[in-house]
């Protein structure tokens, strides 16, 4: 399987491209500069001020364009068959912005992702972005600027509020991947270190992290491996939510005491990242170090 | 399904006098609660007579283990056993499979023995039937041969249920072998992965007869939303969108020295123009005695903060027991109808830009009352 890359020029598609969010938001993908190069329709299949070519499935619309990449605005319970229509048609790389996407799904989709050599983003994400040249789901343009620092996060909201913090501090992002709140999923932080670690414009790593599961412990035994030389910056959410309580996010929850900010600030700390417990404190890290 | 369990009945304090006890005994009295490792905190006793049913009854009703109330108990007959096994299945997220754990030391220190060296087996399969058999079939080949027949049937069976619900986790500890090579559940956790409630009307219909032992997730299915409370006493009502970002906000909040009530995340995207889901949060608020605060918060990457400003002054005309001040933080698309908006409303609302100062004024406010 070759390595995960980001090539700004990917000719992506838009799976459920029509109805409100569907037409909206491939509208939206478009202007910020992506090349979106068609649409699958979906459930209600009514087409709203857009003017993407639209196609039947996914095979004709990839004939047709030479599409690599595809965007899967389905309902959730859409996702594992959307996933499997994008991968036999060829696709390479898959977004999957869908919130409440069933485990046994993801695991399914991730199995055949793997199986193809393709990669999953998702589910339970904002999606990924090239600031000022591609979007591949709804990261918001206020939050996106270029930038030093490569950007890997479980929650929306939260990195849309600290990184555009950081940018009108002057810091922006070089690229900006949502790996989503759910636990099983398509790519991890630790999967994504290698590919940091090799793009040349990622003068630094932030990481936006939380409570439950084990990513930011296998992330800071990758740091480890790879001797990741940049700095990495970790905030982590959900320090006060009690055991056993799910706040939201599924992955977000602690169980048999696993999961706890404990185990994970002091495992990234180890490995010689950052950690810090507050949006501002992070802020000022990040900004007094100068990267 | 299959699975075979105790013979029991389900008895509470009410019961007492008139205990529905099925056989001679001895029995097991075990205390419902929704928590692990309740025998070793002493939720689960042993009883000869129906005079020691009764006590145990008396001693531990209107009591809690571990924080949980306890709801009634479960009289079953005491099982003869040759063995105490535990066996389960659990989505392993990390290995992105399904890991199957299986121990001949089952009980209630299984605890204890998985640390102290290698009496655990596990394998990681992948959600398949026939691949979770297997795998289970493999571990249960390592254990003595008087295990190997009941054992293996108790893989099938509970491999089965297991992807028949859609579990995130099967545990059956202690797992009985019988001394006619038969196994019982002695007890059994399942896990339900709420985004598969759609599919399995049979465990929805579970989860909504039970409101009180499943508040958040019969929230979650008559809302569409989620929303946790956190303190009964807390003094901030947060009416926030964005779940990472609310987790944060409570962490702050409380670093600063006050008591969030909830948590929430009323996702903006999908108000649809209805002000329903605020108005939602905001009766939850009015059950809360110590709030003394309400803070909005709203990233608006894409929703119109005018729409949303609109909506919020719908649900407090809507919810008028709220009296306290609100804080809203707004910021995106839009902010300056949405500040023009809620200025000429005349309520007493402060509109804030930055989120610091949002925080800060939402903690002062908090501490006028406390």
């Amino acid at each position: 399987m070759s390595a995960f890359q980001l090539d700004p020029n990917t000719k992506v598609l838009v799976q459920g491209a029509t109805g409100r969010m569907g037409s909206r938001h491939t509208e939206l993908m478009k202007r910020y500069g992506t090349h979106i190069v068609g649409g699958i329709a979906g459930a209600s299949g009514r087409r709203e001020g857009s003017d993407t070519p639209l196609f039947g499935n996914c095979r004709e619309a990839v004939e047709a364009t030479g599409a690599t990449a595809s965007v899967t605005l389905v309902p959730p319970m859409g996702v594992l068959s959307a996933v499997s229509e994008a991968l036999d048609a060829g696709i390479k790389l898959i977004v999957s912005p869908s919130e409440g996407v069933p485990v046994r799904d993801a695991l399914k989709a991730y199995a055949m992702v793997k199986e193809r050599g393709a990669f999953w983003i998702g589910p339970s994400t904002p999606g990924l972005a090239i600031p000022r040249r591609m979007k591949l789901g709804f990261i918001p343009d206020v939050s996106l600027t270029p930038g030093p620092l490569g950007v890997m996060s479980k929650s929306g909201t939260l990195s849309y509020e600290t990184c555009f913090r950081l940018a009108s501090r002057g810091i922006g992002q070089s690229a900006w991947i949502g790996v989503g709140g759910d636990p099983v999923k398509g790519l991890r932080f630790a999967e994504l270190l290698p590919f940091f670690q090799q793009d040349v414009q990622t003068r630094a790593v932030l990481v936006l992290g939380e409570i439950g599961g084990t990513e930011e412990e296998e992330l800071a035994a990758e740091m480890e491996r790879l001797a990741f030389d940049k700095p990495v910056f970790v905030l982590l959410a959900g320090a006060s939510a009690p055991e056993g309580v799910t706040m939201g996010h599924a992955g977000a929850l602690i169980q048999g005491g696993r999961g706890t900010i404990q185990s994970k600030t002091s495992a990234l700390r180890k490995a010689g990242a950052e950690v810090f417990t507050s949006i501002g404190s992070l802020v000022e890290g990040v900004a007094s170090r100068d990267v | 399904m299959g699975i075979p369990i105790p013979a029991g009945v389900f008895a509470d304090s009410g019961s007492i006098e008139s205990l529905p006890l099925e056989g001679e005994g001895p029995w097991v009295v075990k205390a419902q609660v929704g928590v692990g490792g309740r025998g070793k905190a002493g939720g689960i006793g042993f009883a000869s007579s129906s005079a020691d049913v009764a006590d145990f009854i008396r001693k531990h009703a209107d009591t809690s283990i571990k924080g949980h109330k306890v709801a009634g108990f479960r009289i079953e007959s005491k099982v003869d056993f040759v063995q105490e096994v535990y066996l389960s299945f659990m989505v392993d997220a990390a290995e992105r499979g399904i890991r199957v754990m299986l121990s001949a030391q089952g009980g209630v220190d299984i605890e204890a023995h998985a640390q102290h060296g290698n009496a655990m087996l596990s394998a990681v399969a992948a959600p398949e039937e026939a691949a979770l058999v297997a795998a289970g079939r493999q571990l249960v080949e390592q254990l003595p041969p008087s295990l190997q027949r009941p054992l293996g049937d108790a893989v099938e069976k509970l491999a089965r249920a297991f992807l028949q619900f859609d579990a995130s986790l099967l545990e059956v500890n202690p797992l009985f072998v019988l001394p006619d090579g038969g196994w019982v559940a002695g007890d059994m956790k399942l896990g339900v992965d709420e985004n598969a409630l759609p599919r399995q009307p049979a465990l929805e219909a579970v989860v909504r007869s039970r409101p009180a032992a499943y508040r958040e997730s019969n929230f979650k299915l008559d809302h569409d939303f989620d929303y946790v409370q956190i303190d009964a006493h807390g003094q901030v009502g947060l009416l926030t969108t964005g779940a990472g970002l609310s987790m944060m906000l409570i962490d702050e909040m409380l670093q600063a020295g006050r008591r969030p009530y909830n948590f929430c995340d009323v996702r903006t995207g999908q108000l649809r123009g209805s002000p329903t889901r605020l108005i939602e949060v905001l009766k939850q608020f009015t059950q809360g005695p110590d709030i003394a605060v309400v803070l909005v918060n709203v990233f608006a990457g894409i929703t119109d903060l005018g729409e949303f400003a609109q909506l919020l002054l719908d649900a407090l005309d809507a919810v008028p027991e709220i009296k306290v001040p609100v804080v809203a933080r707004l910021i995106g698309n839009n902010f300056a109808a949405a500040k023009q908006l809620i200025e000429q409303s005349g309520r007493p609302i402060d509109v804030e830009l930055d989120l610091d100062e949002a925080l800060r004024k939402a903690v002062e406010q908090a501490g006028v009352k406390a």
